[in-house]
């Protein structure tokens, strides 16, 4: 992830897969610097695994450094409720300069 | 059209019940039904009931306590099995004793057809609940599974998970009631025992929380899309801010139990509901109203009078405060679509 200085609170750019999100460094919830939060993927339901969880989304997932909300860094959507998203930008590549459009 | 949602029926005497067990248990002791630390001064039950038989035991009476004084149009009857007895196949027999009772004494003879039943199980004895739900859940007056509030794990917990899969292969919502006449009790909170029974009479029904929120949280509702649960001791009025906690919660945490794919809340309409309780609600009527639309609970409560019990309420002093609507929900259509009753049908 690299926080650009952008706006008022920052624009977080993830590399997932090759592929470039950007997300505004600021939570829905309580405004959180949610850039600063843990990257990692999220777990969803598997009746038959032992532990009943299987690990998925791996590198595309943040997780609020205050209340640990998780976000989609690809969707800007929250994991367990869809309607409370923050916002994204759209990323461009040009001649090895990166475009954030607002 | 008035449902009664919560009675509970007595034997005669506390030795009656050996009349309905097996030879090979007619020796071992039983608690009594009043047996226990906490009592309301006087005895558990309204006194002017107490006489030659026990209050709440002959059908006659109480019929015409609820159906002519109430004005009630169906009552669901569902009798204490003398507490968590350490002897668990005992005390599976007996809940199995008080079930035929039930059938024998209460619900065959009913030729008015206003009495429903609940199959009474002990969850400490899994395999036995599930066949004594088996045994029973054919009869069309047997309404619903019933167990005792107290526990020593909560009813989330999978052990529990074959009992609730029954009865929601039945069709049968699983009522939660505070069992008279302990054997072994549980703390009634949190933090131990509560000095006086006011303490215990306040506190002991909020346990049901700690059932409802591990139901959820381990996904039982998930799984099982049929299982319906009933809290009978009421705390209805408790609920809002405690499903605002549970959500909270979730929301941060959710990735811990992923299979609760909803907030917490949300599996209330299809999967709980309440009885009335004397103790709940605002002390100010005027502020019921609004109370009871916070997290839909005018959908999830039924009125229940707890007769024969010291505390039990009518139900015109039960509805007080409620609007038109709300009192129509609560007196009888939320029993009704839980428990498949018709007006004039019977």
């Amino acid at each position: 992830m690299k926080l650009v200085d952008v706006g008022k609170f920052g624009v977080g750019v993830y590399n997932v897969r090759g592929a470039l999100y950007a997300i505004v460094n600021y939570c829905s919830h309580q405004g959180a610097p949610l850039c600063q939060g843990l990257l990692g993927g999220t777990n969803e339901s598997a009746g038959d695994a032992p532990d009943r969880v299987r690990r998925v989304r791996d590198g595309q997932i943040v997780r609020c450094p205050w209340h640990n909300w998780e976000f989609d860094v690809t969707t800007g959507q929250n994991v367990a409720d869809a309607r409370r998203r923050v916002r994204t930008y759209e990323v461009d590549v040009s001649d090895g300069q990166v475009y954030l459009t607002a | 059209m008035i449902v009664d949602t919560n009675v509970q029926p007595h034997f005669a005497d506390n030795a009656e019940i050996r009349q309905y067990l097996p030879e090979a248990h007619q020796l071992r002791a039983i608690p009594d039904v009043e047996q226990q630390w906490y009592q309301a001064p006087g005895g558990d039950y309204r006194q002017d009931l107490y006489g030659e038989h026990y209050p709440g035991s002959d059908p006659e009476t109480v019929g015409r306590h609820l159906f002519e004084d109430s004005g009630v149009d169906y009552a669901i009857l569902n009798p204490l099995t003398r507490g968590n007895i350490a002897d668990y196949l005992l005390n599976s027999r007996i809940c199995a004793a008080v079930n035929d009772w039930l059938l024998e004494r209460w619900l065959e003879p009913d030729s008015s057809n206003r009495f429903r039943g609940t199959i009474r199980v002990n969850p400490e004895d899994p395999k036995g609940a599930v066949s004594e739900i088996e045994r029973l859940a054919g009869h069309p007056k047997l309404v619903q599974v019933g167990v005792p509030m107290q526990s020593r794990e909560p009813y989330g917990k999978p052990m529990f998970e074959p009992i609730w899969e029954a009865a929601a292969a039945h069709g049968l919502p699983v009522a939660v009631h505070i069992n008279g006449g302990n054997g072994v009790d549980h703390p009634p909170t949190f933090a131990g025992h509560a000095h006086t029974y006011p303490g215990y009479a306040a506190f002991m029904p909020l346990n049901y929380f700690v059932h409802l929120a591990t139901l959820i949280v381990e996904g039982m509702f998930g799984r099982h899309p049929g299982l319906k649960f009933v809290f009978a001791d009421g705390g209805y009025d408790i609920l809002t801010p405690l499903m605002w906690r549970l959500d909270t919660f979730w929301l941060s945490m959710r990735d811990q139990t992923p299979w609760v794919d909803r907030y917490p809340s949300e599996y209330l309409p299809g999967h709980v509901r309440f009885c009335s309780s004397a103790f709940d609600g605002p002390v100010e009527v005027d502020k019921m109203q609004r109370w009871m639309d916070f997290t839909g609970k005018s959908e999830l409560l039924m009125y229940g009078s707890s007769y024969p019990h010291w505390s039990s309420s009518s139900p015109d002093v039960f509805a007080e405060g409620l609007d038109a609507a709300q009192r129509e929900k609560v007196l009888w259509q939320n029993a009704s679509e839980l428990y498949g009753l018709k007006e004039g049908v019977r």
